[in-house]
């Protein structure tokens, strides 16, 4: 049951996001990303990460998708044809980086695959002897809490100073000019 | 297999039960419209018009689907399910009993928040999807209304959970009565964990959550697009909003969103601050009030009866005060609700460092 829904979320994952890049609608695109994300949350809850896949669901598909539909809603209609219309050439100039991109991306892959053996590594079998592990019914995020509060706080109170930073710069944007 | 049997049964039970709320809300709400404004409501329809949700479902499931030629046909029809899974999945935490829940999660309220959170990107859909003016303009202020009043939610949450030191909602209920595995206070000196009762409600542990309830259940009103916030679908001012041009069973089953988000918050805030499935009746010497009515059943009955109580309110309200212009709204929304709930959240602070310990 559990490999049943696993592959389930792998397929639609992946499948979302080839439609997601090669379909021509935008508005269906940025839908089809929800699904992207949302499939991504759910193969996070098989590595046990309950938190980043809620955290995933709320921050990026109650928040920035939603930010990125409004975008898209409200601007120009002249620029999102000049985005909708997709060359025909494979490889034309203007995807170079694309290209570069997904040769990057490729290059890692094959890497981490020639590197990849089957043997599980001896942290794993160390961990699993000492009797070091998570079971999914733990409470997970209690154990994060006292992570973040005491391991890692300076990572975490620089994210909180950074957010900080970038709410007060929206706060000015916004802002009306003030007229001397 | 007994256990695959339970995880077809449990979801298949709530939506039935939401599918009966719904027709007798409806019900109820167009009695409560009647009584407010002096006049009787349905009668034509059975003895006192009981039956007339019941025909009027009828009616909207024989309809034929309709979908406006110019419309994105995917986006058009997946629109009312997302609506409705979003709020339908966010019943799988809540408890309706002494460990009565169908998902125990360590992370209930956020995975809660979060799930409903996909109800926007449904609405947006929706008014994307059927290629109409209004409709985008109706979910657009929709999401407007929905994402600004989110915050004042779960800042208020936030301030509740501070003080329940954890997110599990069965804990959550668990803290509030006579089976508490700790020491509960009322208003903070006056130890209540044996006498149990309405004295235990989250809402007297500490005098700030009182407000605390109050911005949720404000906040909650107009995260389900209920008058005095129904802006994004005023009928009689705007056009419809978004579902302007939904009819037959998609119409019926952004209806039952509305009406299953409706109990949701009503049974989240009774689960968080008015005590869950905890009797009101405190033990007094040796009437123990509260061990009687403290179990299953009951603990059923009290958790239903409570949010139908909510519900009710939420009706009264309706019909009682007029609709806020949309930057009325927003003035309540971020100068009053936010700064006060940021205040109750630092209060909460305070009071589980200083107070509680």
């Amino acid at each position: 049951m559990e490999i049943f829904i696993f592959y389930l979320f792998s397929f639609l994952a992946i499948t979302a996001s080839l439609l997601a890049v090669s379909i021509k609608n935008t508005a269906r695109a940025l839908f089809l990303l929800f699904v992207v994300l949302f499939s991504m949350a759910g193969l996070y809850l098989f590595a046990l990460a309950d938190f980043i896949a809620i955290t995933q669901i709320l921050v990026y598909v109650g928040g920035v998708l939603i930010l990125l539909l409004f975008a898209f809603m409200l601007s120009n209609k002249e620029l999102l044809e000049d985005l909708q219309d997709t060359s025909k050439h494979f490889i034309s100039l203007p995807n170079w980086q694309a290209v570069l991109l997904a040769l990057a991306f490729l290059s890692v892959l094959i890497v981490s695959f020639t590197m990849w053996s089957r043997a599980v590594p001896d942290w794993i079998d160390e961990a699993q002897s000492k009797g070091n592990i998570i079971l999914p019914t733990d409470n997970n995020i209690k154990a994060l809490g006292f992570k973040f509060m005491t391991q890692y706080i300076l990572p975490f109170e620089v994210i909180s100073v950074f957010l900080m930073m970038t709410l007060i710069g929206a706060a000015h944007l916004s802002r009306k000019e003030s007229t001397p | 297999m007994a256990e695959l049997i339970i995880h077809i049964i449990t979801p298949v039970a709530i939506f039935i039960f939401i599918a009966c709320f719904t027709l007798f809300a409806v019900y109820a709400e167009r009695k409560i419209a009647g009584f407010v404004q002096d006049r009787l409501g349905p009668m034509e329809t059975g003895k006192y018009g009981l039956t007339q949700t019941i025909a009027d479902i009828l009616k909207l499931l024989q309809k034929e689907f309709i979908t406006p030629s110019k419309a994105d046909s995917i986006l058009f029809a997946a629109a009312p399910i997302v609506i409705f899974v979003a709020v339908f999945i966010g019943f799988s935490v809540v408890p309706w009993a002494p460990d009565f829940v169908p998902a125990h999660l360590h992370t209930g309220i956020f995975f809660l928040m979060a799930v409903v959170s996909i109800d926007a990107i449904g609405i947006l859909m929706a008014g994307w999807g059927s290629n109409n003016k209004y409709s985008l303009l109706g979910a657009i202020r929709a999401i407007a209304q929905m994402v600004s009043y989110e915050i004042p939610v779960g800042l208020s949450l936030i301030a509740a959970v501070m003080i329940t030191q954890t997110l599990n909602l069965n804990d959550i209920a668990y803290l509030q009565g006579v089976k508490s595995p700790e020491q509960i206070y009322f208003m903070g000196f006056w130890n209540v964990t044996d006498i149990g009762g309405i004295f235990a409600w989250h809402v007297f542990q500490a005098p700030h959550l009182l407000v605390v309830y109050i911005i949720f259940f404000i906040a909650s009103l107009a995260e389900c697009n209920r008058a005095p916030f129904d802006i994004p679908e005023a009928e009689s001012e705007l056009i419809g909003g978004f579902h302007t041009e939904y009819g037959g069973i998609r119409f019926a089953f952004l209806f039952l969103a509305e009406y299953a988000m409706m109990f949701l918050v009503a049974i989240l805030g009774t689960v968080i601050f008015l005590g869950a499935w905890n009797t009101p009746l405190p033990n007094i010497g040796v009437l123990r009030f509260a061990d009687w009515t403290t179990g299953l059943g009951w603990g059923l009955f009290w958790t239903v009866s409570k949010s139908l109580f909510i519900v009710g309110i939420q009706m009264w309200i309706r019909w009682t005060l007029p609709r806020f212009r949309a930057d009325q709204l927003m003035t309540l929304c971020w100068k009053i609700l936010i700064p006060l709930s940021f205040l109750c959240l630092a209060i909460s602070g305070l009071w589980r460092i200083m107070v509680m310990i």
